[in-house]
C-alpha cells in the first residue's frame, strides 16, 4: 500500500515543485520592485530611526532614544490628533458625497457618461495644483468666495476664510471632497454595477421596499468595494500633507500640522532625519494597524454572499 | 520640414554644447523677497563676461532645508547667496569651501562689512564674504497723507501717532488702509519689522547668550498692543491675518498708508513703482526710541565645487564699483566701506535712512534661528499670528515661551 501511495505522490510532488518555480519567475520582476523600492527603503529607515541622524554630518547610534523621546513629545501628539480628525471628517464627508454620486450616475440615464466626466475631472488634477487653485478662490480681496459672498449680501465685509482655523480646515475638507469624491464614486460605481439586476428583481418582486433592498442586498454585496474605497480614503487623509503645506503653512498658529507635515518639519526643517525616520516607521505602524482593523470589521477575508 | 527641423535643432544642441564647454555656467541660488539688486547684477555680470551665472529663485522660507537638502543630495548649486543668520550652521557642518587665504588676498578685504564677516567666520576660517546688506525702516505713503489732510514730509516719531495717522488714512474709503503686516505667521517678516519695536525699548526675545527665551516682557506686551489696536479698529487690511510672507510689499499697491520694510523695498518702490510717492524714516521703538534689523546676505560656496574660480570672478565683479552701484541702486546697501559714499552718490536720498539704520540695528545670532524664529511653523512665527490676531493673548504668550525655551534646551 505504502509504495504504491509513494509511486503516485513522487511525480505529481514534482510537477507541483516545477510549476512553483514557473511562479516565482513569474513575479520575480513584481518582487524586484517592491524589494527595491519598499522593503529596502522601510529597513534603511528603520536603521535610520535608531541614530541620531542630521541632515548634515555624522550620524550616532542612540538605540530607541528616538522611539522613547516620541512619548514625550506633545507637538507630535497634536499632530496625531489633528490627522484623526481630520481623517473621519474627510472621510465622512467623501463617502456621503459619493455614494449618492455613484448611485445617481449608475443608472442609465440620458447624459450620464457627461454627469460622470464631469463628476470625475477634479480627480485628475494634481493636488497641488488644486490646493493652489482653492488658495485663489478663498483669497480675501482677489478671490472668489468672500468676494462673492459680499456681492450678494451675505456678509457685510469679505471674510478672510484661511485665518481662522474653523474656517480654513472648512476650506480644506471642501477642496479635498470636490478633487476626492470622483474618484471614491468610480470605485463604488464598479460595486454597484457588479450586483446581478436578478437579485434586485427578485428582492422587487418579494416586496422589498427601496430602502430595504439598499439595505439588505446593495450594501452587503458591496462589502468588497466598499472596504476598498474605505481603506485608500482612510489611508489617502492620514497622509495628508500637500493642502495643509500649500493652502494653510499649518497655520493658522500650528493648527493644522499633519502627522506627515510633522515628520516632513523634523526631516527637512528641523534636519533631524533619524527622528523623522522614527515617526515614519510608527506611523506605519500605525497605517498597517487600521488596514487590518478595517479589513476585519468588513470581514473581506471571507467568503459569504 | 521635419529634416529642416531636426537640422535646426540639432545646430542649436551644438551651440549650446559648444558655449558650455568654452565658458562656465556657474549655477547659483538667491532667496526670494530680497528685491531686484541680485538678478539686476548677475544680468550686468553675464552681458559683460564669457562666463555666465544661472540665478535660481528659492522661496525665503525654504532656501535653507532645499540647500541642505541639496548638498545632501550630490546636487547643490556652486554658489548661494545665503542669509548671513545661516553662516554658522552650514560652517560648521563643514559644507562650505573655505575662502580665507582668497579673501585675505583681497585689497579692500579691511574695509567690507564687519559684521557679516564676523558672521562668516568659523574657527578662524572665512566661509562666508558679504552680499547684500539691508536694514528694516518705516515707510509712508506720502500721496495719501495729504489726502488725509497730514502733513506729507513729517515722519512718525511714535505709534501713538502712527495709529492716529492710520484712522485718518482709513478714513478715506474702502480699500485704503493705514498698515499693513505680513502677520500670518511670516517669522522672518516680523523678526524684521516688528522686534525693532522692543530692541528700541532696550529688551530683546533672546537673552545676549541665546539660551534662554525672553519673550513675555512688558515691553512686548504694549508691542503687542498697538498691533492688536490697529487690527482692532481695522486699519489693517483683512488678508495680513493670512499673508505668510507672499505679498510682504503690499505697500507698493498705493493703498497702504503705511509699512515697516527693508531697504531692499526701496529700491524696488523707487525703480520700479516711481509713481508712489513715499518717505522713509526709522522703526520707533514702543517708547519713541528707533530701532532696526541689520540683516542681509553673505556669499557662500559650496565645499567641491570645481567652478570656483568662476564663482570668484563673479564675486569680484560684485565687489566692483559697477556692480556695488548696480547693487544699490536696487536697494542693496553698499558691502564696501571703502566706497560707500561713492556709491551712493547720486542715488536716491531715501536710502540713506537704510545706511543710517545700521547704528541702532541689530542682528540676532544663535544657530537655531531657523527652528526659533524663520520657520513657518516655529514658536515666534505662530507667536506673531496668535498674538496679535488670535483671542488668548496670555496663552499666546505662555506657549510661545515655553516652545522657544524647550527648543533652546533640546540644541544645547
Amino acid at each position: 500500500m505504502t509504495g504504491f501511495g509513494s509511486e503516485i505522490l513522487l511525480p505529481r510532488r514534482r510537477r507541483r515543485r516545477k510549476s512553483n518555480w514557473r511562479g516565482l519567475v513569474y513575479i520575480a520582476p513584481a518582487m524586484a520592485l517592491v524589494i527595491v523600492f519598499f522593503i529596502m527603503p522601510v529597513l534603511f529607515t528603520g536603521w535610520m530611526s535608531l541614530h541620531n541622524w542630521p541632515l548634515m554630518g555624522a550620524s550616532r547610534w542612540i538605540g530607541f532614544n528616538n522611539y522613547v523621546r516620541m512619548a514625550n513629545d506633545s507637538r507630535f501628539m497634536t499632530a496625531l490628533n489633528f490627522t484623526a480628525y481630520y481623517t473621519v471628517i474627510v472621510t465622512v464627508a467623501i463617502f456621503a458625497i459619493a455614494f449618492p454620486l455613484a448611485i445617481f450616475v449608475e443608472k442609465e440615464r440620458q447624459f450620464v457618461s457627461a454627469y460622470r466626466t464631469i463628476i470625475f475631472l477634479p480627480v485628475v488634477v494634481g493636488l497641488a495644483t488644486a490646493s493652489l487653485l482653492w488658495v485663489w478662490l478663498a483669497n480675501v480681496d482677489s478671490g472668489f468666495i468672500g468676494p462673492a459672498l459680499k456681492a450678494l449680501g451675505l456678509l457685510e465685509k469679505s471674510p478672510n476664510l484661511l485665518a481662522t482655523f474653523d474656517t480654513a480646515f472648512l476650506t480644506v475638507v471642501v477642496m479635498v471632497v470636490w478633487k476626492i469624491a470622483g474618484f471614491t464614486m468610480i470605485i463604488l460605481l464598479t460595486g454597484l454595477q457588479a450586483i446581478p439586476s436578478e437579485l434586485t428583481e427578485a428582492a422587487r418582486i418579494d416586496g422589498a421596499g427601496r430602502w430595504q433592498r439598499f439595505r439588505h442586498l446593495t450594501l452587503p454585496l458591496m462589502r468588497k468595494t466598499i472596504a476598498l474605497a474605505l481603506i485608500v480614503s482612510v489611508t489617502g487623509s492620514i497622509l495628508a500633507f500637500d493642502q495643509f503645506y500649500i493652502m494653510t503653512a499649518g497655520g493658522p498658529q500650528n493648527k493644522m500640522i499633519s502627522v506627515v507635515y510633522y515628520i516632513f518639519n523634523q526631516s527637512f526643517v528641523s534636519f533631524n532625519l533619524g527622528y523623522g525616520a522614527a515617526l515614519s516607521i510608527v506611523l506605519l505602524a500605525i497605517l498597517v494597524a487600521i488596514s487590518i482593523v478595517q479589513l476585519w470589521l468588513l470581514r473581506v477575508g471571507e467568503e459569504r454572499p | 520640414m521635419i529634416k529642416r527641423l531636426l537640422a535646426a535643432t540639432s545646430i542649436a544642441t551644438l551651440c549650446l554644447v559648444s558655449a558650455a564647454s568654452a565658458a562656465e555656467n556657474v549655477e547659483m541660488w538667491v532667496r526670494s523677497g530680497i528685491g531686484d539688486a541680485f538678478k539686476k547684477v548677475v544680468e550686468a555680470y553675464n552681458s559683460g563676461h564669457e562666463n555666465k551665472v544661472v540665478m535660481t529663485e528659492v522661496p525665503f522660507s525654504e532656501l535653507v532645508q532645499k540647500y541642505a537638502t541639496a548638498i545632501a543630495g550630490g546636487q547643490a548649486p556652486d554658489a548661494l547667496s545665503m542669509d548671513l543668520i545661516y553662516n554658522p550652521a552650514f560652517a560648521a557642518a563643514g559644507q562650505l569651501e573655505d575662502l580665507t587665504d582668497w579673501a585675505k588676498s583681497l585689497p579692500y578685504f579691511n574695509s567690507l562689512s564687519p559684521s557679516h564677516v564676523r558672521l562668516g567666520t568659523y574657527q578662524d576660517r572665512i566661509y562666508g564674504l558679504p552680499l547684500s546688506v539691508e536694514t528694516s525702516v518705516f515707510a509712508w505713503n506720502k500721496d495719501l497723507y495729504k489726502k488725509a489732510g497730514l502733513d506729507p514730509e513729517k515722519a512718525p516719531a511714535n505709534w501713538d501717532e502712527i495709529t492716529t495717522n492710520a484712522e485718518k488714512i482709513r478714513a478715506l474709503g474702502d480699500d485704503t488702509y493705514g498698515f499693513y503686516f505680513s502677520g500670518g505667521g511670516c517669522g522672518g517678516c516680523m523678526i524684521f519689522t516688528f522686534t525693532p519695536l522692543v530692541w528700541g525699548a532696550g529688551v530683546d526675545i533672546l537673552s545676549a547668550d541665546s539660551k534662554t527665551a525672553t519673550l513675555d516682557t512688558p515691553q512686548m506686551r504694549k508691542a503687542v498692543d498697538i498691533y492688536r489696536n490697529m487690527v482692532k479698529k481695522d486699519l489693517v487690511p483683512a488678508g495680513a491675518a493670512s499673508d505668510n510672507g507672499a505679498n510682504f510689499l503690499t505697500f507698493t499697491n498705493g493703498k497702504i498708508g503705511q509699512q515697516s520694510l527693508g531697504a531692499f523695498a526701496i529700491g524696488t518702490l523707487v525703480t520700479e513703482h516711481p509713481d508712489i510717492n513715499f518717505g522713509v524714516t526709522l522703526i520707533p521703538g514702543v517708547d519713541g526710541k528707533p530701532s532696526s534689523f541689520a540683516g542681509g546676505d553673505n556669499f557662500v560656496i559650496t565645499k567641491g565645487t570645481k567652478k570656483i574660480d568662476a564663482v570668484k570672478e563673479f564675486l569680484e565683479y560684485v565687489y566692483s564699483m559697477d556692480g556695488q552701484k548696480i547693487m544699490a541702486k536696487y536697494g542693496s546697501l553698499p558691502t564696501r566701506g571703502d566706497i560707500a559714499d561713492k556709491v551712493l552718490e547720486g542715488l536716491d536720498p531715501r536710502m540713506q535712512v537704510g545706511l543710517k539704520a545700521i547704528a541702532v540695528a541689530k542682528t540676532p545670532y544663535t544657530l537655531q534661528f531657523n527652528d526659533l524664529i524663520n520657520s513657518a511653523n516655529g514658536p515666534w512665527a505662530s507667536f506673531t499670528n496668535a498674538a496679535i490676531f488670535g483671542e488668548d493673548v496670555d496663552g499666546a504668550f505662555s506657549s510661545a515661551q515655553s516652545e522657544m525655551q524647550s527648543i533652546i534646551d533640546s540644541g544645547q
